[in-house]
């Protein structure tokens, strides 16, 4: 009895504190995010799309041959707000590392972007081990 | 004695969330009931004046770069617990998308369906990564696309709705006018729309909509016979919206959505950003049906 009103208490919470959404995509239904890729490419297109931002790179392969590459992040509200939309040269190479897509396609949520010039820019989730997230 | 303990923590627990629930809607109601208190601007003809922008919008918060350029932009979602770490189930993002399917389902203001269309209802639900048409990039049409974020009212004439959403606009004759004999027939995502008043309400009667829409997240379908009354009171700088869904084929009873209410947005210089153009390209990935 006094589990169901624990039950019932936090669902209530939960239903109180949350803001009204729309749609998502759930991150874990594509992306396996306690795995970590890398790979260094040139940045061949940055779309700045809803739902979610997306860059296209070209990864030369020692042999010779090009894969294609797509990261995603989250909506482009974040980098807008922040007047961050102009930072990313298409023709310039970046070292990315990502979270990778289960289905094993050359797809990734983005991690981390390390720019040519040393700059680091991170657009994932809170880190779930870090109390300073909480 | 184990359990002891953890039952005593619990109930401290919460004791604070209860203490901090029952406060920070306190502040909310208050500074609601504070916008509500002021005079209702009303137009030349002594209606409400219902222009204005309402809710939120135009700011510039948000992770700046340090002084080297980096910059870190984390989405906040609610962190994973201790068990969920330890037996790691949990990831970041993870509980985000988890709290929110949970929250769209838990609403307890349902459409009341036939009993024939609940096996349909549970189906869409199960299956919304691929029939939920907003993942779909499509138009979330009237009414999911919920309250306005601007108003251009012009007294006697008409009032313009405009909404963030898809950069979407709809105008509202309120001269006296009936339904459009042909576009009342159409079926599109914005249908046919007049208004009237009734008081210091702005009753807006909707038909000719599409039956491709949902209603709300959980696979909530219905007919294009469905017929939408939506309601706009002003009182003081608060907007109430709320709407009524009438679909007799499908529903036994009018669904009454939850209303809405939106203060007027004090800032001069807030604005509607545009929204970018929607490219589905994740279906194709997805490994599970999990969305949120």
């Amino acid at each position: 009895m006094r589990r169901k009103i624990y039950t019932v208490f936090a669902a209530a919470v939960l239903l109180a504190l949350t803001a009204p959404a729309f749609v998502h995509h759930a991150l874990q239904a594509e992306y396996d995010t306690s795995k970590r890729g890398e790979f260094t490419g040139t940045l061949t297109r940055f779309a700045l799309i809803n739902p979610h931002v997306r860059w296209f790179f070209d990864v030369k392969k020692p042999d010779g041959t090009v894969l294609k590459w797509e990261v995603t992040a989250g909506g482009p509200g974040a980098l807008r707000q922040n007047g961050m939309t102009r930072i990313f040269k298409v023709g310039d190479t970046y070292r990315v590392t990502y979270a990778p897509a289960r289905n094993g396609s050359n797809l990734g949520r983005a991690v981390d972007f390390h720019f040519p010039d040393g700059r680091v820019v991170t657009l994932y989730h809170e880190d779930p081990n870090n109390p300073n997230d909480l | 004695m184990v359990r002891r303990l953890f039952r005593c923590g619990v109930t401290i627990a919460l004791v604070v969330l209860s203490v901090w629930l029952f406060t920070v809607p306190a502040t909310a109601q208050n500074a609601a009931a504070a916008a509500q208190a002021v005079p209702t601007t009303r137009t030349s003809d002594g209606k409400p004046d219902l222009s204005g922008f309402w809710g939120g919008g135009g700011g510039q918060g948000g992770e700046k770069p340090d002084e080297k350029g980096n910059l870190k932009f984390l989405q906040r979602g609610r962190p994973c617990s201790p068990l969920q770490v330890g037996t790691q189930e949990c990831a970041p993002g993870v509980n985000f998308e988890r709290d929110s399917g949970i929250r769209q389902r838990m609403n307890p203001n349902k459409p009341l369906y036939k009993p024939e269309f609940w096996e349909r209802v549970q189906y869409l639900d199960l299956n919304g990564n691929a029939e939920d048409p907003g993942f779909g990039c499509y138009p979330l049409g009237v009414p999911r696309m919920g309250a306005p974020t601007k108003i251009v009212h012009i007294p006697g004439r008409e009032v313009i709705l405009l909404y963030n959403n898809k950069n979407t606009f709809r105008v509202i004759p309120v001269d006296g006018r009936p339904h459009d004999p042909i576009n009342s027939l159409d079926q599109t995502w914005r249908g046919d729309a007049i208004g009237t008043w009734e008081g210091d309400t702005l009753v807006v009667d909707v038909v000719g909509l599409t039956g491709e829409t949902w209603l709300a997240w959980p696979g909530y379908f219905h007919t294009n016979n469905m017929h939408v009354v939506e309601r706009f009171t002003r009182q003081g700088n608060t907007l109430t919206w709320q709407a009524t869904v009438e679909d007799p084929e499908v529903l036994m009873k009018p669904w009454v959505m939850n209303p809405v209410t939106l203060r007027l947005n004090p800032n001069p210089k807030a604005f509607m950003v545009e929204d970018l153009p929607c490219e589905e390209r994740d279906l194709q990935h997805m490994v599970t049906k999990e969305r949120g």
